[in-house]
């Protein structure tokens, strides 16, 4: 995974005096969980041929890093880190300080699997992870309103995956936000520098939480585009103001709330109506 | 035809003294127990007055009683609709202080007081919370007319009246009022019963006394909103309603209930009658005007071969149908037709008849000297110094008609009497009024027997209640005994 620049030079030597083991062609074709795994967990992340993402292009992987390495930094990326390793610190630098993620139920067997499988395929002329090939066209104003209606569920995914609004929330989107399950997606554009990672995310979220919801529910090409304007647009206007909804939020409450006792007092208004009182008083 | 015999009652208001003896007697024997310190299922109200609760006769605000809708009878206090937003606290109930918080003084302070310059006082005490309380109002806190102006002036009775007849009653030296004592009716037709959701409250088969299983009941309150005479009430202490029994245990050994046995007016009446239980939703829906009518046809005659031979085919038996025969309450009220029902237009058919007062115009002075002539004491009732039309809102779902003819026939007994006691009237004279009144010498020589004469045995006619052969319908007694023994309703936990 590991992309090799500035430190080619100081492991060319070691990565030479490995390259024996590292350099052998997987023999066995990769086992259809590999792939499922790949394109699971690390897909939304990574392309093989594809370039960049939120980390680095793994074409070529085995290239640069030996097989022990990159097992070891796959079980457990940021213990790698932690370790002081150079080449991980400086992918660490160069993605913005984004560590990849600890994957569940990975192991060191499954660790091999994966960077044979990464590989074999950096081999092939066009590997299948090259990435999603959503068009480049320019976003435009429908797709923004397309993505609106999407994110608010006024207009289902085709594939049933459930709306956004349900656990997030974005600027520009309704009087009291969104969910407030997930984060909040103003930003997200942003965070995820552009187009193309946010596109990448889209078309399979790695998110523990959304990985399950998504998985046999994958946005469209279209769907995805129209998410992603909207995403840019929301972006475009800039922080949400979160104290502002949370205050309409109370509000709110304390209008339907007090419209509520206002309906039940008249629903049962003849209820404890004294008779002899009134009527003394009235004498 | 569905023959069923029903206890009934008859209360005659013209010898009602108001002197609460039967209300006392009741408190005693069943009401003074923790929780119905308030209740008094035996009451005595002055009329005009808002009596207990306090105008409990006003159905716009406690909703009691059925209306009749599209020829279809309806209870007022709830209905499918109104049972879900209602179903954690029926509205419309009367509230303690409607009725009145119960108190008693606490005397121990007569005594304990410290000594000082002033005389110790029991100072009264709530005893619902056992804090002192202002007394502000009891059960017949406008008794005689007390607070005339706040309680008589609001007289649900009172508002069909014109302006000058209401001056009439409340005006000094013309002052019209009388003793209103009320029991539960044992309606026929029952609203409590109705709106019971727990199935609680029943009728009891053989002579339609209307009981409350405390076993059943689950504290929805539905019956009092329901019973248009608030004579259901709830417990507070044991989260359970209760109304009057008509004393069933002292019937069922022969004996009169205790508020007729303590009587000191000997005003009240009681006897079965026979009536056909297939014709009160025809009769329920009847006109206001027409209810007093329909409720009378509904009681058959007891000598009639067909009532009798339905009565036995019904399984009403023999002793009970003699037993109807003697019956006080029937001669009251379908032989000389002098008793009506309290607010017939409730459509509950009470099974409570009062023989309505008649209360002649006062004699008026002249200097010093009363004057006190036969005139105005056998004056036509229309003189009465209660309007008709307010007796007729309290006793005949205001059909005149049927109030003039009782109080007529009652107004003809004692010009009969006087003619034969006394002598002073005319023979001529006396049979005329007999004449117009729809009444003979014999009749009146009745009338004037039941009503002056009457012993313990011609005003209570308690009939066998069969108890035997009613648990028998229940349970065979034999393997009850065997399987529990005697004296225990539930079988006792073994372990």
């Amino acid at each position: 995974m590991p992309q090799v620049r500035t430190l080619l030079s100081t492991i060319l030597l070691p990565l030479l005096l490995v390259g024996t083991a590292a350099a052998r062609v997987p023999q066995d074709p990769p086992s259809e969980e590999t792939i499922q795994f790949f394109k699971v967990n690390c897909f939304s992340c990574h392309t093989i041929g594809g370039g960049a993402l939120t980390g680095p292009d793994l074409k070529g992987l085995h290239e640069r890093r030996d097989r022990e390495w990159a097992v070891r930094f796959i079980r457990d990326p940021k213990a790698v880190l932690d370790s002081g390793d150079p080449y991980a610190s400086a992918l660490a630098s160069e993605y913005r300080g984004v560590v990849m993620p600890t994957l569940p139920g990975i192991d060191a067997t499954l660790a091999g699997k994966l960077y044979d499988l990464i590989q074999l395929e950096s081999g092939l002329e066009k590997s299948r992870f090259e990435g999603v090939q959503v068009s480049d066209r320019p976003l435009n104003a429908a797709d923004v309103e397309k993505g609106r209606a999407l994110f608010q569920g006024s207009k289902a995914f085709t594939a049933g995956a459930p709306a956004c609004i349900s656990c997030h929330a974005i600027a520009g989107i309704g009087g009291l936000g969104g969910g407030k399950l997930g984060p909040d997606l103003t930003a997200a554009y942003s965070r995820l520098e552009g187009r193309k990672a946010l596109v990448a995310w889209l078309a399979a979220p790695p998110s523990p939480v959304m990985q399950p919801l998504f998985t046999g529910h994958e946005l469209n090409e279209d769907e995805i585009l129209a998410v992603v304007a909207l995403l840019k647009d929301a972006a475009g206007r800039g922080e949400r103001e979160a104290d502002s909804t949370s205050l309409t939020f109370i509000l709110l409450g304390i209008g339907v709330c007090a419209a509520l006792l206002v309906v039940f007092d008249l629903a049962w208004r003849n209820r404890f109506r004294a008779v002899r009182r009134p009527l003394v008083a009235r004498g | 035809m569905d023959v069923r015999s029903q206890i009934s009652m008859v209360f005659h208001l013209d010898k009602c003294i108001g002197c609460h003896t039967c209300s006392i007697a009741c408190k005693n024997v069943w009401t003074d127990r923790e929780g119905t310190e308030y209740m008094w299922w035996n009451n005595v109200e002055t009329k005009p007055g808002t009596g207990y609760p306090t105008k409990w006769e006003d159905q716009d605000h406690y909703k009691g009683g059925w209306e009749a809708k599209g020829g279809e009878l309806e209870l007022k206090s709830t209905s499918k609709r109104s049972l879900v937003p209602n179903i954690f606290h029926n509205p419309s109930q009367p509230s303690m202080d409607d009725y009145y918080e119960p108190w008693t003084y606490k005397y121990e302070e007569l005594f304990n007081a410290p000594e000082g310059d002033d005389q110790p006082t029991a100072i009264p005490v709530s005893m619902v919370t056992g804090e002192p309380i202002d007394v502000e109002s009891g059960p017949n806190w406008d008794d005689d007319l007390g607070g005339s102006e706040i309680y008589a002036s609001n007289d649900p009775n009172m508002d069909g009246l014109n302006a000058e007849q209401r001056a009439q009653m409340l005006a000094i030296e013309r002052l019209a009022f009388f003793y209103l004592p009320r029991i539960c009716n044992h309606c026929m037709n029952p609203a409590c019963v109705a709106a019971c959701p727990s199935g609680a409250l029943y009728k009891r088969g053989e002579d339609g006394i209307v009981l409350l299983n405390q076993d059943r009941c689950r504290a929805w309150r539905s019956c009092i909103p329901a019973c248009p005479y608030k004579k259901t009430y709830y417990n507070w202490s044991t989260g359970k309603s209760e109304k009057c029994i008509l004393c069933f245990p002292r019937l069922e050994s022969g004996q009169a209930p205790a508020c007729f046995h303590s009587c000191v007016g000997r005003i009240r009446y009681i006897g079965n009658v026979l009536y056909d239980a297939d014709r009160i939703r025809e009769l329920a829906t009847l006109r206001d005007e027409e209810l007093v009518e329909g409720q009378r046809s509904m009681i058959l005659d007891p000598h009639d071969p067909d009532v009798i031979a339905a009565a036995k085919a019904n399984g009403v038996p023999d002793s009970i149908i003699a037993s109807a025969q003697k019956s006080p309450t029937y001669k009251y009220v379908k032989e000389w037709k002098i008793a009506l029902p309290l607010h017939v237009e409730y459509r509950t058919f009470p099974m409570l008849f009062y023989v309505p007062p008649l209360l002649p115009v006062m004699s008026s002075t002249q200097g010093d000297v009363v004057k006190n002539d036969l005139d105005s004491l056998f004056a036509d009732i229309e003189a009465a110094r209660a309007p008709m039309e307010y007796l007729g809102k309290l006793f005949s779902g205001g059909n005149l008609g049927k109030l003039r003819y009782a109080l007529r026939k009652q107004l003809a007994v004692r010009i009969w009497r006087r003619h034969v006691t006394v002598g002073d009237i005319s023979e001529e004279k006396a049979l005329a009024a007999l004449n117009d009144a729809d009444c003979t010498c014999e009749e009146a020589d009745a009338i004037y027997r039941l009503s002056a004469l009457s012993t313990f045995d011609d005003r209570f006619v308690v009939p066998p209640f069969q108890r035997e052969m009613a648990i028998e319908m229940l349970e065979d007694p034999h393997e009850h005994r065997s399987s529990m023994g005697f004296g225990a309703r539930v079988a006792p936990k073994r372990s």
